[in-house]
């Protein structure tokens, strides 16, 4: 007999009244995300990007201040807009095969 | 040790499984995957053995610096997953898995074309097997999950007869069947795909399949998330990679793959945004760095070719470690649908680390894997100056962020709290799962790396420096940008709720749109045969209508003369005659 079956749920041995440490810190771990996103920048203000003739950039976009984190921010928020835009398109329901 | 293929060893094993029975067979199964790593390991990485068959000659064993890196890592897959199988008692799921294994070990490291199609359809037809290992899981899907391994399997012994086809044009037009570069091109050459002959191509087209090339590809979404929970960690590691490697040996080069690979790194972003299924978000996550490798082969300089074997070696473990993540929430929820999960971390907390190092080595983050693998790819396309292609994988960087480094953990392990309270993972899956995060962690740092960098297919003259202050401050910037702009869209609100729904793709077309034609045209065939029945039908009514006002009482046929009239005619008859008889005298 395969075990593979999903036990049951139980609430027995957790306490789920509590907030978790991760629900606890939200605001606190955007805190830290906004920071640290600051410090990538700032760092590359500051220190520069170290690029020399062993390691030179390849494209002049990469020495820009601040370049792929704008990149990283817009990209991401398209891919999500272009998905919403794909739902539109593909989504049926979810019998649809099997119907 | 003697040179026999090591993936030998795993498909004898998996045939002799069941004389252990149930309860040791799993035990042994492991102790086997064990045992062949230690094997290989030893034979090092320059032997061939090869044996004369008609007037062939075989290469069942090449261990060279192409195949040994694909071997060991199918080696160390076949461990861990065995290891994070352990608790199943079903013994047919351990024969599948360790043939499955076995023959994509025998053909990495085959020589020759001919064992290395032996090799491919065994494990065609060995991970079908593994696919229908959902249907025990969900016994309500069974008719579905039969017909999705059906597809499978056509699709893959398809691509199997497409190599055979080509093996055998090769075989006619050069009289050899060793397996290497199509063209005979060195690292750093370039061709187009219409330079090789006709052999090649087909060749090709069966890699394609195996390496789910868009539009060739949704066998590996529709398949994969329909295993059970241990089938799906099995299949993520092995068929694609084989298939990259086999592209990485024959047609490194060949440009047309950069754009391939382009596009297979950019379409799954998309759709993994909005599905459900979390496995299936793996399913197109895993298209998506098949894409990377294929830019890798593509660009084909020594650089690029090393960045697509040490990204697939990275690859095999922290997709493996996200499917068994995936697994173990499956094996303890029931479901990996993001709209029924959340919450997860408070009663899996193991599971949720495992799973967050999986996805923090996938998006690269600096210290983990990925970064170490992916950046060379990268690199290796900024060394050619093709400024699209590097901001197209740098795009493919942000959108493995959003739905492999966040998607996955934060809507299975956090989100809404879905009030689910299971048992943490099986000592054995924990245990497989830390072994796989071990590993990510170990590759991503400098003892790591630069073992990994020693095993890689070329020596660069320069070496490779993947910790550069440029490196790791952008790809910084990129990951960490991203993930604010999650916070953004969720605390907006603009962020697409998970949805229960079928999300359409290529497979929509040999599911629904052929077998509509099908049945369009069957409808054709009966209305035509309908129509041309009753046309035969009317034109026999008719003429049985004309027989029968013809013959009837009133027709010329049928009704009655009269006498007189009779009598008028043989009289005149008689006269004509005697007339004509004088005449003639």
């Amino acid at each position: 007999m395969n075990k593979s079956k999903p036990d049951k749920p139980s609430d027995g041995g957790h306490d789920d009244s509590e907030p978790s440490w991760f629900e606890r810190n939200v605001n606190s771990i955007i805190f830290a995300l906004v920071i640290a996103c600051v410090l990538t920048v700032a760092t590359q203000r500051v220190f520069g990007l170290g690029y020399d003739e062993q390691h030179p950039a390849h494209f002049p976009q990469e020495e820009w201040l601040g370049f792929q984190a704008i990149f990283g921010f817009v990209v991401f928020i398209v891919i999500v807009f272009l998905g919403r835009a794909l739902r539109l398109i593909v989504e049926r329901p979810e019998d649809y095969y099997d119907a | 040790m003697p040179e026999v293929p090591t993936g030998l060893i795993l498909i004898v094993g998996g045939l002799l499984l069941p004389l252990f029975g149930k309860r040791f067979s799993r035990y042994v199964s492991f102790v086997v995957t064990l045992l062949a790593l230690a094997w290989y390991w030893s034979l090092g990485s320059d032997v061939s053995t090869s044996y004369a068959l008609f007037d062939m000659e075989l290469t069942p064993l090449r261990l060279d610096n192409r195949s040994w890196i694909f071997g060991l890592i199918f080696h160390i897959a076949a461990v861990i997953t065995s290891l994070y199988s352990i608790h199943v008692e079903d013994t047919k799921q351990h024969v599948a898995g360790l043939i499955y294994a076995g023959g994509a070990i025998v053909a990495a490291c085959a020589g020759d074309l001919i064992t290395m199609f032996v090799a491919w359809e065994l494990t065609a037809i060995s991970s079908v097997v593994l696919v229908w290992t959902g249907m025990q899981q969900n016994p309500e899907q069974q008719q579905p999950i039969y017909r999705t391994g059906m597809r499978y399997l056509l699709i893959q012994v398809g691509s199997g007869v497409l190599l055979l086809s080509g093996v055998i044009l090769h075989f006619k037009q050069t009289g050899s069947i060793t397996f290497e570069h199509f063209l005979g091109l060195n690292p750093g050459e370039t061709a187009s795909i219409a330079d090789y002959p006709l052999s090649a191509k087909l060749i090709f087209v069966a890699f394609a399949i195996k390496c789910a090339f868009p539009l060739l590809h949704n066998w590996l979404q529709d398949a994969y998330p329909k295993a059970s929970a241990t089938g799906t960690v099995f299949l993520s590691a092995f068929t694609t990679k084989l298939a990259v490697y086999a592209l990485a040996r024959g047609f490194a080069g060949t440009e047309q793959l950069i754009w391939i690979g382009c596009t297979m790194t950019l379409f799954p972003i998309v759709f993994a945004v909005i599905e459900n299924d979390l496995r299936r978000v793996l399913a197109y996550s895993l298209n998506n760095q098949l894409g990377f490798m294929v830019v890798g082969i593509g660009i084909g300089t020594e650089l690029a070719l090393n960045g697509t074997a040490a990204h697939a070696f990275c690859h095999i473990i922290y997709k493996a470690l996200l499917f068994m993540s995936m697994g173990a929430v499956l094996y303890r929820v029931g479901t990996t649908k993001a709209t029924e999960l959340g919450g997860l971390h408070k009663s899996m907390p193991w599971t949720t680390a495992f799973c967050i190092i999986g996805a923090g080595a996938i998006a690269g983050f600096p210290l983990l894997s990925g970064f170490i693998s992916k950046s060379m790819i990268i690199s290796a396309a900024g060394e050619k100056h093709m400024f699209a292609v590097w901001i197209i994988l740098l795009i493919a960087s942000a959108g493995v962020m959003e739905h492999s480094g966040i998607k996955i953990p934060y809507f299975a392990f956090f989100a809404h709290d879905s009030k689910k309270r299971v048992k943490e993972a099986p000592w054995n899956m924990l245990a497989a799962m830390a072994i796989a995060a071990g590993m990510c962690i170990f590759l991503g740092i400098s003892y790591g790396y630069q073992w990994l960098y020693s095993i890689l297919p070329f020596e660069l003259e320069h070496g490779y420096q993947p910790y550069t202050q440029a490196h790791v401050i952008l790809q910084l910037q990129l990951l960490l940008f991203a993930a604010l702009a999650f916070v953004v869209l969720m605390k907006s609100g603009l962020y697409p709720e998970e949805k229960r729904a079928e999300n359409l793709d290529t497979d929509w077309v040999y599911r629904k749109a052929l077998p509509a034609v099908v049945v369009a045209g069957r409808h054709a065939v009966v209305w035509v045969d309908r129509q041309l029945r009753l046309l035969g039908m009317g034109l026999l009514r008719w003429f049985l209508k004309k027989q029968e006002s013809l013959f009837s009482e009133s027709g010329v046929f049928g009704r009655t003369w009269s006498t007189s009239a009779m009598a008028y005619w043989s009289a005149l008859l008689l006269g004509l005659c005697l007339v004509l008889y004088y005449t003639s005298r």
